[in-house]
Protein backbone atom coordinates (compact mmCIF):
# COMPACT_ATOMS: atom_id res chain seq x y z
CA UNK A 1 0.00 0.00 0.00
CA UNK A 2 2.98 2.19 0.75
CA UNK A 3 4.60 1.43 -2.00
CA UNK A 4 1.43 2.44 -4.62
CA UNK A 5 1.08 5.46 -2.69
CA UNK A 6 5.07 6.54 -2.98
CA UNK A 7 4.60 6.06 -6.66
CA UNK A 8 1.67 7.98 -7.16
CA UNK A 9 2.33 10.94 -5.24
CA UNK A 10 5.06 11.65 -7.84
CA UNK A 11 2.73 9.60 -10.84
CA UNK A 12 -0.01 12.30 -10.24
CA UNK A 13 1.55 15.46 -10.19
CA UNK A 14 3.90 14.47 -13.26
CA UNK A 15 0.48 13.23 -14.96
CA UNK A 16 -1.11 16.74 -14.46
CA UNK A 17 2.18 18.36 -16.35
CA UNK A 18 1.78 16.22 -18.90
CA UNK A 19 -1.40 16.77 -19.74
CA UNK A 20 -1.19 20.02 -19.98
CA UNK A 21 1.40 19.28 -22.17
CA UNK A 22 -0.56 17.39 -24.13
CA UNK A 23 -3.89 20.21 -23.82
CA UNK A 24 -1.03 22.33 -25.18
CA UNK A 25 -0.38 20.87 -27.86
CA UNK A 26 -3.62 19.37 -29.02
CA UNK A 27 -5.66 23.09 -28.60
CA UNK A 28 -2.26 24.64 -31.13
CA UNK A 29 -2.99 21.84 -33.43
CA UNK A 30 -7.00 22.35 -33.42
CA UNK A 31 -7.12 26.47 -33.08
CA UNK A 32 -4.53 26.35 -35.86
CA UNK A 33 -6.79 24.45 -38.00
CA UNK A 34 -9.53 26.71 -37.66
CA UNK A 35 -7.29 29.90 -37.60
CA UNK A 36 -6.53 28.79 -40.82
CA UNK A 37 -10.02 28.45 -41.53
CA UNK A 38 -10.98 32.16 -40.29
CA UNK A 39 -8.08 33.46 -42.28
CA UNK A 40 -8.98 31.48 -45.25
CA UNK A 41 -12.80 32.81 -45.36
CA UNK A 42 -11.82 36.38 -44.76
CA UNK A 43 -11.00 38.92 -47.37
CA UNK A 44 -10.60 42.86 -47.78
CA UNK A 45 -12.33 44.66 -50.73
CA UNK A 46 -9.92 46.74 -52.76
CA UNK A 47 -11.02 49.14 -55.46
CA UNK A 48 -8.43 50.46 -58.03
CA UNK A 49 -8.30 52.41 -60.80
CA UNK A 50 -6.19 50.25 -63.22
CA UNK A 51 -5.69 46.92 -62.97
CA UNK A 52 -2.95 45.18 -60.39
CA UNK A 53 -0.79 42.11 -60.20
CA UNK A 54 -0.38 40.38 -56.94
CA UNK A 55 3.44 41.41 -56.15
CA UNK A 56 2.06 44.76 -56.44
CA UNK A 57 0.24 44.51 -53.51
CA UNK A 58 2.21 42.33 -51.63
CA UNK A 59 5.04 44.87 -52.16
CA UNK A 60 2.59 47.19 -50.19
CA UNK A 61 2.67 44.58 -47.45
CA UNK A 62 3.79 41.49 -46.75
CA UNK A 63 0.92 39.59 -45.03
CA UNK A 64 -1.13 39.82 -48.34
CA UNK A 65 -1.27 36.23 -49.70
CA UNK A 66 -3.89 36.09 -52.30
CA UNK A 67 -5.57 38.25 -54.57
CA UNK A 68 -8.88 38.09 -56.85
CA UNK A 69 -10.30 40.08 -59.84
CA UNK A 70 -13.44 40.32 -59.62
CA UNK A 71 -15.00 40.36 -63.00
CA UNK A 72 -16.46 43.97 -64.10
CA UNK A 73 -18.56 42.54 -66.83
CA UNK A 74 -21.03 40.94 -64.09
CA UNK A 75 -21.08 44.05 -62.16
CA UNK A 76 -22.13 46.37 -65.31
CA UNK A 77 -25.03 43.71 -66.62
CA UNK A 78 -26.39 44.01 -63.06
CA UNK A 79 -25.93 47.73 -63.14
CA UNK A 80 -26.57 48.53 -66.66
CA UNK A 81 -29.79 46.23 -67.66
CA UNK A 82 -31.28 47.56 -70.92
CA UNK A 83 -29.01 50.23 -71.82
CA UNK A 84 -26.92 49.80 -74.86
CA UNK A 85 -23.90 48.41 -75.22
CA UNK A 86 -21.94 51.37 -76.36
CA UNK A 87 -23.42 52.98 -72.99
CA UNK A 88 -22.91 49.32 -71.44
CA UNK A 89 -18.90 49.99 -72.54
CA UNK A 90 -18.69 53.76 -71.44
CA UNK A 91 -19.90 52.27 -67.84
CA UNK A 92 -17.43 48.97 -67.93
CA UNK A 93 -14.35 52.09 -69.22
CA UNK A 94 -15.80 54.21 -66.17
CA UNK A 95 -15.98 51.34 -63.51
CA UNK A 96 -12.61 50.65 -61.14
CA UNK A 97 -10.88 46.90 -60.34
CA UNK A 98 -12.43 45.23 -57.43
CA UNK A 99 -10.00 42.67 -55.90
CA UNK A 100 -10.55 40.37 -53.02
CA UNK A 101 -7.28 40.28 -50.87
CA UNK A 102 -6.62 37.52 -48.70
CA UNK A 103 -4.31 36.89 -46.02
CA UNK A 104 -1.49 34.63 -44.89
CA UNK A 105 -2.47 34.58 -40.91
CA UNK A 106 -5.48 35.84 -38.39
CA UNK A 107 -4.89 39.23 -37.53
CA UNK A 108 -5.93 41.75 -34.67
CA UNK A 109 -7.80 44.61 -36.51
CA UNK A 110 -4.81 46.43 -35.61
CA UNK A 111 -3.18 44.17 -38.25
CA UNK A 112 -5.77 44.76 -40.26
CA UNK A 113 -5.84 49.02 -40.25
CA UNK A 114 -2.23 48.52 -40.92
CA UNK A 115 -2.49 46.43 -44.07
CA UNK A 116 -5.56 49.04 -45.26
CA UNK A 117 -3.24 51.96 -44.36
CA UNK A 118 -0.07 50.54 -46.39
CA UNK A 119 -2.86 49.69 -49.30
CA UNK A 120 -4.03 53.27 -49.47
CA UNK A 121 -0.31 54.67 -49.24
CA UNK A 122 -0.57 53.64 -53.31
CA UNK A 123 -2.49 56.10 -55.00
CA UNK A 124 -3.81 53.71 -58.23
CA UNK A 125 -5.58 52.59 -54.66
CA UNK A 126 -8.97 54.00 -54.55
CA UNK A 127 -10.73 52.58 -51.34
CA UNK A 128 -10.33 49.42 -48.97
CA UNK A 129 -12.94 48.11 -47.27
CA UNK A 130 -11.60 45.45 -44.51
CA UNK A 131 -15.09 44.31 -42.38
CA UNK A 132 -13.65 44.50 -39.35
CA UNK A 133 -16.05 44.58 -37.03
CA UNK A 134 -17.65 40.85 -37.22
CA UNK A 135 -13.94 39.57 -37.98
CA UNK A 136 -12.35 41.47 -34.70
CA UNK A 137 -15.63 40.55 -32.32
CA UNK A 138 -14.46 36.68 -33.32
CA UNK A 139 -10.93 37.38 -32.56
CA UNK A 140 -11.61 38.51 -29.43
CA UNK A 141 -13.26 35.60 -28.53
CA UNK A 142 -11.23 33.48 -29.65
CA UNK A 143 -7.74 34.86 -28.47
CA UNK A 144 -9.52 34.91 -25.20
CA UNK A 145 -10.13 31.46 -25.25
CA UNK A 146 -6.77 30.76 -25.95
CA UNK A 147 -5.51 32.63 -23.24
CA UNK A 148 -8.05 31.02 -20.49
CA UNK A 149 -6.59 27.57 -21.38
CA UNK A 150 -3.01 29.13 -21.50
CA UNK A 151 -3.58 30.24 -17.84
CA UNK A 152 -5.01 27.06 -17.04
CA UNK A 153 -2.15 25.02 -17.77
CA UNK A 154 -0.13 27.12 -16.51
CA UNK A 155 -1.73 27.25 -13.11
CA UNK A 156 -1.59 23.71 -13.51
CA UNK A 157 1.98 23.17 -14.20
CA UNK A 158 2.94 25.42 -10.77
CA UNK A 159 0.63 23.61 -8.90
CA UNK A 160 2.09 20.08 -10.12
CA UNK A 161 5.62 21.33 -9.54
CA UNK A 162 4.85 22.18 -5.90
CA UNK A 163 3.55 18.84 -5.50
CA UNK A 164 6.72 17.48 -7.00
CA UNK A 165 8.98 19.29 -4.96
CA UNK A 166 6.97 18.29 -1.77
CA UNK A 167 7.56 14.62 -3.53
CA UNK A 168 11.72 15.33 -3.71
CA UNK A 169 11.43 16.03 0.20
CA UNK A 170 10.02 12.60 0.89
CA UNK A 171 12.68 11.33 -1.27
CA UNK A 172 14.89 13.21 -0.21
CA UNK A 173 13.98 12.07 3.75
CA UNK A 174 13.77 8.21 2.60
CA UNK A 175 17.18 7.80 0.08
CA UNK A 176 19.66 10.77 1.87
CA UNK A 177 21.16 8.28 4.63
CA UNK A 178 21.75 5.53 1.84
CA UNK A 179 23.53 7.53 -0.37
CA UNK A 180 25.82 9.44 2.21
CA UNK A 181 26.70 6.19 3.45
CA UNK A 182 27.21 5.39 -0.13
CA UNK A 183 29.30 8.37 -1.19
CA UNK A 184 31.53 8.02 2.01
CA UNK A 185 32.67 5.12 0.54
CA UNK A 186 33.40 6.17 -3.00
CA UNK A 187 30.37 5.41 -4.79
CA UNK A 188 29.89 7.52 -7.88
CA UNK A 189 26.80 9.37 -8.45
CA UNK A 190 25.01 7.28 -10.56
CA UNK A 191 25.81 4.32 -8.26
CA UNK A 192 24.02 6.12 -5.11
CA UNK A 193 21.58 7.15 -7.33
CA UNK A 194 20.28 4.40 -8.99
CA UNK A 195 17.48 3.21 -6.59
CA UNK A 196 16.31 6.84 -7.18
CA UNK A 197 16.56 6.73 -10.62
CA UNK A 198 14.94 3.76 -11.22
CA UNK A 199 12.08 4.60 -9.37
CA UNK A 200 11.40 7.90 -10.90
CA UNK A 201 11.72 6.65 -14.22
CA UNK A 202 9.20 3.81 -13.44
CA UNK A 203 6.54 6.79 -12.51
CA UNK A 204 7.88 8.46 -16.23
CA UNK A 205 7.04 5.77 -18.09
CA UNK A 206 3.92 4.95 -16.02
CA UNK A 207 2.81 8.74 -16.45
CA UNK A 208 3.37 8.91 -20.33
CA UNK A 209 1.14 5.69 -20.93
CA UNK A 210 -1.49 7.24 -18.59
CA UNK A 211 -1.49 10.45 -20.40
CA UNK A 212 -1.36 8.61 -23.42
CA UNK A 213 -4.16 6.25 -22.86
CA UNK A 214 -6.46 9.18 -22.05
CA UNK A 215 -6.09 10.99 -25.09
CA UNK A 216 -6.31 7.50 -27.17
CA UNK A 217 -9.45 7.25 -25.50
CA UNK A 218 -10.11 10.69 -26.21
CA UNK A 219 -9.45 10.44 -30.01
CA UNK A 220 -10.94 7.37 -30.71
CA UNK A 221 -14.16 6.93 -29.02
CA UNK A 222 -15.28 10.45 -27.05
CA UNK A 223 -14.54 12.99 -29.83
CA UNK A 224 -16.67 10.39 -32.53
CA UNK A 225 -19.24 10.20 -30.38
CA UNK A 226 -19.14 13.96 -28.66
CA UNK A 227 -21.03 15.59 -31.84
CA UNK A 228 -18.57 18.28 -30.60
CA UNK A 229 -17.73 20.03 -34.42
CA UNK A 230 -13.75 21.14 -33.88
CA UNK A 231 -13.48 17.67 -32.01
CA UNK A 232 -14.68 15.33 -34.88
CA UNK A 233 -13.54 17.90 -37.62
CA UNK A 234 -10.12 17.60 -35.81
CA UNK A 235 -10.10 13.96 -35.00
CA UNK A 236 -6.98 13.63 -36.42
CA UNK A 237 -5.07 16.10 -34.11
CA UNK A 238 -6.15 15.46 -31.01
CA UNK A 239 -3.67 13.34 -30.47
CA UNK A 240 -0.21 11.57 -32.42
CA UNK A 241 2.28 9.12 -31.97
CA UNK A 242 5.14 11.44 -31.98
CA UNK A 243 3.08 13.07 -28.93
CA UNK A 244 3.76 9.99 -26.44
CA UNK A 245 8.07 10.85 -27.70
CA UNK A 246 7.45 14.22 -26.29
CA UNK A 247 5.72 13.12 -23.00
CA UNK A 248 7.77 10.87 -22.29
CA UNK A 249 10.80 13.15 -23.33
CA UNK A 250 9.40 15.92 -21.12
CA UNK A 251 8.64 13.33 -18.22
CA UNK A 252 12.30 12.21 -18.26
CA UNK A 253 13.47 15.37 -18.13
CA UNK A 254 11.31 16.68 -15.21
CA UNK A 255 12.42 13.65 -13.77
CA UNK A 256 16.35 13.84 -14.22
CA UNK A 257 15.97 17.84 -12.52
CA UNK A 258 14.04 16.21 -9.75
CA UNK A 259 16.39 13.15 -8.95
CA UNK A 260 19.22 15.32 -9.26
CA UNK A 261 17.81 18.07 -6.89
CA UNK A 262 17.65 15.57 -4.88
CA UNK A 263 21.37 13.62 -5.01
CA UNK A 264 22.78 17.34 -4.57
CA UNK A 265 21.05 17.92 -2.03
CA UNK A 266 21.85 15.14 0.24
CA UNK A 267 25.48 15.14 -0.62
CA UNK A 268 27.69 15.57 2.69
CA UNK A 269 28.17 13.63 5.84
CA UNK A 270 24.93 13.80 7.94
CA UNK A 271 26.41 14.77 11.74
CA UNK B 1 58.38 2.91 5.11
CA UNK B 2 56.30 5.47 2.76
CA UNK B 3 54.11 7.60 4.12
CA UNK B 4 50.21 7.07 4.03
CA UNK B 5 49.26 10.58 5.83
CA UNK B 6 51.39 13.33 5.93
CA UNK B 7 50.00 16.90 6.91
CA UNK B 8 51.89 20.09 6.07
CA UNK B 9 51.25 23.50 7.60
CA UNK B 10 47.70 22.26 8.04
CA UNK B 11 44.81 24.59 8.46
CA UNK B 12 41.03 23.36 9.14
CA UNK B 13 38.30 26.06 8.71
CA UNK B 14 34.51 25.97 9.19
CA UNK B 15 32.72 28.59 6.54
CA UNK B 16 34.95 30.57 4.73
CA UNK B 17 37.95 30.27 7.02
CA UNK B 18 36.09 32.39 9.83
CA UNK B 19 36.36 29.01 12.37
CA UNK B 20 39.43 27.69 12.42
CA UNK B 21 39.68 23.98 14.61
CA UNK B 22 43.06 23.10 13.50
CA UNK B 23 45.91 25.59 12.78
CA UNK B 24 49.57 24.84 11.41
CA UNK B 25 49.48 21.00 11.83
CA UNK B 26 52.69 19.29 11.24
CA UNK B 27 52.51 15.29 11.22
CA UNK B 28 53.17 12.11 9.09
CA UNK B 29 51.64 8.60 9.03
CA UNK B 30 53.34 5.48 7.80
CA UNK B 31 52.45 2.35 6.43
CA UNK B 32 50.64 -0.08 9.28
CA UNK B 33 51.14 2.48 11.96
CA UNK B 34 48.60 2.05 14.25
CA UNK B 35 47.49 5.91 15.54
CA UNK B 36 45.55 7.35 18.53
CA UNK B 37 43.79 10.77 18.18
CA UNK B 38 42.65 12.63 21.90
CA UNK B 39 41.85 15.63 22.59
CA UNK B 40 38.97 16.92 24.54
CA UNK B 41 35.28 17.64 22.86
CA UNK B 42 35.16 20.13 20.72
CA UNK B 43 39.25 19.96 20.10
CA UNK B 44 38.88 19.27 16.29
CA UNK B 45 39.62 15.01 16.34
CA UNK B 46 36.11 14.56 14.02
CA UNK B 47 37.13 17.61 12.03
CA UNK B 48 40.41 15.76 11.29
CA UNK B 49 38.69 12.82 10.28
CA UNK B 50 36.86 14.54 8.02
CA UNK B 51 39.39 15.90 5.99
CA UNK B 52 41.40 13.00 6.05
CA UNK B 53 38.51 11.16 4.01
CA UNK B 54 37.87 14.36 1.79
CA UNK B 55 35.10 15.32 3.80
CA UNK B 56 35.76 18.55 4.72
CA UNK B 57 38.86 20.21 2.21
CA UNK B 58 41.97 22.09 4.33
CA UNK B 59 41.86 26.12 4.16
CA UNK B 60 45.63 26.16 3.97
CA UNK B 61 48.48 23.90 3.83
CA UNK B 62 48.51 20.31 2.23
CA UNK B 63 46.70 17.40 3.14
CA UNK B 64 48.16 14.15 1.17
CA UNK B 65 46.61 10.64 1.85
CA UNK B 66 48.11 7.71 -0.19
CA UNK B 67 49.74 10.14 -2.74
CA UNK B 68 46.92 12.74 -3.36
CA UNK B 69 47.30 16.37 -2.14
CA UNK B 70 43.39 16.33 -0.69
CA UNK B 71 43.88 20.35 -0.82
CA UNK B 72 43.70 20.27 -4.79
CA UNK B 73 41.51 17.01 -5.22
CA UNK B 74 38.98 15.96 -7.93
CA UNK B 75 35.75 14.86 -7.34
CA UNK B 76 36.87 11.43 -9.41
CA UNK B 77 39.91 10.87 -7.73
CA UNK B 78 38.46 11.23 -4.15
CA UNK B 79 35.84 8.44 -4.59
CA UNK B 80 38.56 6.74 -5.98
CA UNK B 81 40.92 7.31 -2.93
CA UNK B 82 37.44 6.32 -0.75
CA UNK B 83 37.47 2.91 -1.90
CA UNK B 84 40.66 2.54 -0.62
CA UNK B 85 39.25 3.10 3.14
CA UNK B 86 37.57 1.80 5.90
CA UNK B 87 35.91 3.83 7.61
CA UNK B 88 34.57 3.43 11.14
CA UNK B 89 31.89 5.76 12.40
CA UNK B 90 30.30 6.22 16.43
CA UNK B 91 26.54 6.09 15.13
CA UNK B 92 28.09 3.17 12.85
CA UNK B 93 26.09 4.69 9.57
CA UNK B 94 24.51 1.93 8.21
CA UNK B 95 22.04 1.32 5.80
CA UNK B 96 19.03 0.11 7.43
CA UNK B 97 16.65 -0.54 4.59
CA UNK B 98 19.46 -3.53 3.42
CA UNK B 99 20.63 -6.48 5.42
CA UNK B 100 23.50 -7.08 7.80
CA UNK B 101 25.31 -8.74 4.77
CA UNK B 102 24.42 -6.25 1.99
CA UNK B 103 26.17 -3.64 4.81
CA UNK B 104 29.14 -5.40 4.96
CA UNK B 105 29.52 -5.83 1.10
CA UNK B 106 28.93 -1.98 0.27
CA UNK B 107 32.85 -1.49 -0.72
CA UNK B 108 32.94 -4.21 -2.44
CA UNK B 109 29.67 -3.45 -4.61
CA UNK B 110 30.77 0.28 -5.34
CA UNK B 111 34.01 -1.09 -6.32
CA UNK B 112 32.13 -3.56 -9.00
CA UNK B 113 32.62 -7.01 -7.75
CA UNK B 114 30.55 -9.78 -9.06
CA UNK B 115 27.70 -11.19 -6.67
CA UNK B 116 29.37 -14.39 -5.78
CA UNK B 117 32.51 -12.76 -4.95
CA UNK B 118 30.63 -10.71 -2.22
CA UNK B 119 28.38 -13.42 -1.14
CA UNK B 120 31.42 -15.07 -0.25
CA UNK B 121 33.36 -12.22 1.21
CA UNK B 122 30.19 -10.94 3.48
CA UNK B 123 30.28 -14.70 4.53
CA UNK B 124 33.64 -14.35 5.73
CA UNK B 125 33.92 -10.95 7.04
CA UNK B 126 30.65 -11.88 8.91
CA UNK B 127 32.24 -14.89 10.50
CA UNK B 128 35.16 -12.54 11.23
CA UNK B 129 33.03 -10.31 13.34
CA UNK B 130 31.16 -13.17 14.76
CA UNK B 131 28.11 -12.38 13.29
CA UNK B 132 27.65 -15.04 10.83
CA UNK B 133 23.77 -16.01 11.85
CA UNK B 134 23.14 -12.23 11.72
CA UNK B 135 23.87 -12.33 8.03
CA UNK B 136 20.26 -11.84 7.12
CA UNK B 137 18.60 -9.40 9.85
CA UNK B 138 18.46 -5.61 9.36
CA UNK B 139 21.20 -3.06 11.71
CA UNK B 140 17.73 -1.92 13.53
CA UNK B 141 17.66 -5.87 15.00
CA UNK B 142 20.92 -5.78 16.29
CA UNK B 143 22.60 -4.52 19.43
CA UNK B 144 24.43 -1.39 18.97
CA UNK B 145 28.23 -3.73 19.77
CA UNK B 146 26.33 -5.89 16.71
CA UNK B 147 26.01 -2.99 14.61
CA UNK B 148 29.54 -1.82 15.47
CA UNK B 149 31.44 -5.16 14.57
CA UNK B 150 28.92 -4.66 11.57
CA UNK B 151 30.78 -1.47 10.56
CA UNK B 152 33.82 -2.92 10.82
CA UNK B 153 33.50 -6.07 8.79
CA UNK B 154 32.43 -3.46 6.29
CA UNK B 155 35.38 -1.19 6.79
CA UNK B 156 37.54 -4.65 6.07
CA UNK B 157 35.84 -5.58 3.12
CA UNK B 158 38.23 -4.09 0.75
CA UNK B 159 41.80 -4.73 2.64
CA UNK B 160 41.84 -0.86 3.02
CA UNK B 161 45.09 1.06 2.76
CA UNK B 162 43.88 2.95 5.51
CA UNK B 163 40.66 2.51 8.38
CA UNK B 164 39.80 5.65 9.96
CA UNK B 165 37.56 5.14 12.94
CA UNK B 166 35.61 8.20 14.71
CA UNK B 167 34.98 7.58 18.36
CA UNK B 168 34.10 3.43 17.70
CA UNK B 169 33.29 2.73 20.80
CA UNK B 170 31.85 5.81 22.23
CA UNK B 171 28.27 3.77 22.07
CA UNK B 172 29.33 0.63 23.45
CA UNK B 173 30.09 -1.45 26.60
CA UNK B 174 33.25 -2.64 27.74
CA UNK B 175 32.67 -6.11 26.21
CA UNK B 176 31.64 -4.62 22.97
CA UNK B 177 34.90 -2.11 22.73
CA UNK B 178 37.52 -4.64 23.87
CA UNK B 179 35.65 -6.66 20.78
CA UNK B 180 35.61 -3.41 18.31
CA UNK B 181 39.65 -2.80 19.47
CA UNK B 182 40.87 -6.50 18.87
CA UNK B 183 38.81 -6.84 15.58
CA UNK B 184 40.96 -3.29 14.57
CA UNK B 185 44.81 -4.72 15.93
CA UNK B 186 44.22 -7.81 13.76
CA UNK B 187 42.97 -5.60 10.92
CA UNK B 188 46.31 -3.53 11.59
CA UNK B 189 49.00 -6.61 12.62
CA UNK B 190 47.33 -9.21 10.17
CA UNK B 191 47.06 -6.77 6.86
CA UNK B 192 49.38 -3.66 8.27
CA UNK B 193 46.68 -1.16 7.63
CA UNK B 194 46.95 2.26 8.77
CA UNK B 195 44.53 2.36 11.68
CA UNK B 196 43.89 5.96 12.43
CA UNK B 197 41.84 6.22 16.14
CA UNK B 198 40.23 9.25 17.10
CA UNK B 199 38.35 8.87 20.70
CA UNK B 200 38.28 10.80 24.05
CA UNK B 201 40.41 7.95 26.14
CA UNK B 202 42.66 5.12 25.12
CA UNK B 203 41.75 1.49 26.15
CA UNK B 204 44.06 0.34 28.90
CA UNK B 205 44.00 -3.21 27.55
CA UNK B 206 45.41 -1.99 24.01
CA UNK B 207 48.50 -4.68 23.18
CA UNK B 208 49.87 -3.11 20.33
CA UNK B 209 52.31 -0.42 20.26
CA UNK B 210 50.65 2.64 19.04
CA UNK B 211 51.14 6.38 18.52
CA UNK B 212 49.63 9.53 19.87
CA UNK B 213 48.63 12.54 18.93
CA UNK B 214 46.85 15.23 21.18
CA UNK B 215 44.99 17.97 19.81
CA UNK B 216 44.91 21.19 21.77
CA UNK B 217 44.61 24.85 20.95
CA UNK B 218 44.07 24.19 17.31
CA UNK B 219 47.40 22.42 17.13
CA UNK B 220 48.07 19.06 16.75
CA UNK B 221 51.17 17.35 19.06
CA UNK B 222 52.44 13.90 19.51
CA UNK B 223 52.46 12.25 22.88
CA UNK B 224 56.26 10.70 23.33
Amino acid sequence: MKFIKNHLMFILPLMAILLGIEFYLVFERTTNTYEKGLTEGYSMLVVTKDPVELSTFQALNEHISSSEKLKRDAIVSEVAKGVNKSTSKAILDALPYFYNIGLDAYLHSSGLEEIKKDLESDPNIKKVETFGGSYNSSYKLFSFIKFTLKIFIVFMTIVSLFLIIKQMEIWKYAHKERMQVMEIFGAPMMLRSGVLFKVAFVDAFFSTLLVSAIFFYIKFYWAGQSGIDIMMENQEALFRMSDIGILFASSLLIVIIAVYSVVFSSRGVQE
Amino acid sequence: MSNVIHASNLTLAYGKGEKEVIKDANFSIKKGEFVFITGPSGSGKSTLLKSLYGQLKPSEGSLVVGGLDLANIRQGKLQELRTHMGIIFQDYKLVNEWTVSKNVVLPLMIAGYSTEVQETQARRLLKHVKLSEHADRYPLELSGGEQQRVGVARALAKNPVVILADEPTGNLDDYSSNVIWDLMENACQQLDTTVLVVTHKIPTIFSLPYRHFIIESKGVYEVH
